[in-house]
């Protein structure tokens, strides 16, 4: 639905409301005033769910749900746009099943927060009374942490490819056009970064594309850090169905990358240069800027929130939810942005009626894909333990180092019932 | 694989029930909630590989969560999460779960294996399935309008088992059947909505 216009897209929310309405359903029209008026901004793995889950445990709440774009494109699964596995439109959602739950949901991009008066300004719309606010923007890249690296640059020749769209298509033609006998250089940022194993499935899904079409290439992966999500599992599962075409160079080995030359396709550490036919540099990472100029960011660039709660350290009645919040234990993923998008609408549908914030429950379970009979998971189990979010000891983990073809080969099939189920946990 | 002895089991549970001390008491409803991620909101499942437990009899529920984390019950990932949880958080999610809608997937099978699969089921299945899986108790899921791909699965995990299966005339009975016959089972339960 890339071609659906704002016009549209109002229209046909506006038809799902009024729907909804003529079936005596709780609705944005109705004559009743509503007891509190949620704005909830993002529609991704966080904001979608506040939004649904405030709709079902409280319809007296009024919820608005402002995103920018008229359709969703999700990250997970994104790596294996890269392989050919799949396309974009299988990772395509739009907003209409939010819709029919009577929330409103309005493309806009938000543009301003204004804490003390309690309203956020869009660019199209104009302002948006709240009494609580819920920002799930997600991240912003710190595209000058790489000398001669921009962000005309990513959409142009060097993508990041971490926000799944046209940048994800950018890098598959490039793979596409390389010669057999190519490099393909992932430059993998410091913690903390969205998606902590997204890097070395990615590094896999690469792989097997080349494995079938360009035999003789190799894809290197230059780390700032010295060690990475799953790591065990994933070398074992390179080493297995790649061989020695993926090289993970650490940071501490001379990965970590200070600039990069686009005209010469060269990178540079404090020790080495490297050169690459294909260079996927993802960025270092900090909260969206809307976070940041709305003053919810602290000195590390994320925003500091209370874990039970999820309102911000900074701001009063302003939530923040999933990757750019700071969470504890939890790693930033979309799960994670999940379980936190509950326990804050539970937050808000509590204060909003003069309860207290619920003992809250997170959860997080991450597959990766290294080839299509291949998968392998972490998840976890936290708590909260004063005032943070801890694991809970004992539980989580990741796949067993020693798991047999069939349990590698189901955990692929689980990755992809994880993906259509979070998916319609958001989305219907 | 040794089996555990009630005695260690109870001394599990105990440092598990030890260790799950957060604050306060969480509630069925914010426990369950993180369940859908996988199994679809309120339990019901849009994934194929991923059963829904929408409806699921409470007892089969506890036994089953408990089952996971102890590891009576293989899993790839049930049992490095059901370790996080009480027996007390175990059983508000069973009621949570329990209280929901069953929802049946909306796709047709293959009749002709739907149709094989009758036939195992009335005369393997039927005592304690009853009414095409429709019936439940806490030893026996729906099976009725369940995802054949996990039907088929947990049907191939019991037969891996044999007579470890729980319970052990399931066991018995599946470790008979051939692949064939596990799939047209699972086509046969998921037809009869």
């Amino acid at each position: 639905m890339s071609g659906t216009t704002r016009r549209s897209f109002l229209r046909r929310s506006a038809g799902a409301a009024a729907a909804a309405s003529l079936l005596g359903l709780p609705s944005i029209l109705a004559a009743a005033p509503p007891k509190a008026r949620v704005v909830i901004v993002g529609g991704g793995y966080g904001g979608t769910i506040a939004a649904k889950y405030i709709r079902m445990m409280d319809p007296g709440i009024r919820v608005t749900l402002i995103e920018k774009n008229g359709a969703y494109v999700s990250c997970p699964l994104s790596n294996e746009v890269l392989s050919g596995e799949r396309d974009l439109d299988s990772l395509t959602f739009d907003y209409r099943g939010l819709s029919r739950r009577g929330i409103a949901v309005v493309q806009d991009e938000v543009v301003e927060i204004d804490p003390a008066q309690s309203f956020v300004r869009g660019k199209s719309s104009g302002r948006y009374n709240y009494d609580k606010l819920v920002v799930a923007p997600g991240i912003a890249f710190r595209f000058d942490a790489i000398e001669g690296m921009s962000e005309a640059l990513a959409d142009e020749t060097i993508p990041h490819a971490w926000k799944a769209g046209p940048q994800t298509l950018l890098l598959r033609r490039q793979l596409e056009a390389m010669p057999d006998g190519g490099v393909c250089a992932i430059v993998a940022p410091p913690n903390p970064f969205r998606c902590p194993p997204g890097p070395y499935e990615r590094a896999a899904q690469i792989a097997h594309y080349f494995k079938q079409h360009k035999p003789r290439s190799k894809v290197l992966i230059l780390d700032a850090k010295d060690a990475f999500s799953k790591q065990g599992l994933f070398q074992a599962g390179w080493k297995a169905h790649y061989g020695d075409m993926i090289e993970w160079v650490s940071g501490a080995a001379g990965g970590v990358i200070e600039s990069i030359d686009p005209k010469g396709m060269t990178l540079s550490g404090p020790v080495e240069e490297f050169k690459a036919d294909v260079i996927n540099l993802i960025p270092h990472q900090k909260a969206s800027v809307l976070a940041q100029e709305a003053g919810l960011t602290n000195e590390t660039g994320w925003c500091p929130v209370n874990q039970q709660t999820f309102e911000s350290s900074l701001h009063p009645n302003v939530h923040v939810i999933g990757d750019a919040a700071i969470a504890g234990a939890m790693p930033k993923s979309g799960y994670a942005a999940n379980s936190q998008g509950k326990v804050c609408a539970a937050a808000v549908v509590a204060a909003v009626n003069g309860g207290e914030a619920p003992a809250p429950s997170y959860v997080n379970t991450c597959y990766s894909i290294i080839a299509p009979d291949h998968g392998i998971s972490v998840a976890g189990v936290y708590q909260l333990q004063d005032g943070k979010i801890v694991e809970v000891a004992g539980a989580g983990g990741l796949s067993p180092a020693d798991a047999d073809a069939r349990t590698r080969a189901i955990e692929v099939q689980f990755a992809l019932g994880w993906f259509r189920n979070i998916t319609s946990d958001m989305f219907t | 694989m040794h089996r555990l002895s009630p005695w260690s089991v109870g001394l599990a549970a105990l440092t598990l029930s030890l260790a799950v001390q957060g604050e306060g008491i969480r509630s069925p409803t914010m426990l369950a909630y993180t369940c859908a991620g996988c199994h679809g909101t309120n339990g019901a499942s849009a994934g194929e590989y991923m059963p829904s437990i929408a409806g699921f009899d409470k007892g089969y529920l506890v036994t089953v969560l408990d089952d996971y984390r102890t590891g009576l019950r293989p899993s790839t990932i049930m049992g490095r999460i059901m370790r996080g949880y009480s027996d007390q958080e175990i059983a508000a999610i069973a009621s949570f779960f329990a209280e929901q809608p069953w929802v049946s997937t909306d796709r047709t099978v293959d009749a002709s294996q739907a149709h094989r699969g009758q036939e195992i089921h009335d005369t393997q299945c039927e005592t304690c399935h009853g009414d095409g899986g429709r019936e439940q108790e806490d030893e026996s899921p729906r099976l009725a309008g369940q995802w054949s791909e996990y039907t088929r699965y947990a049907l191939e995990n019991c037969r891996a088992q044999g007579k470890r299966c729980d319970p052990r005339k399931m066991g018995e009975r599946v470790m008979k059947l051939s692949d064939e016959d596990l799939a047209a089972l699972a086509q046969y339960y998921e037809s009869q909505k």
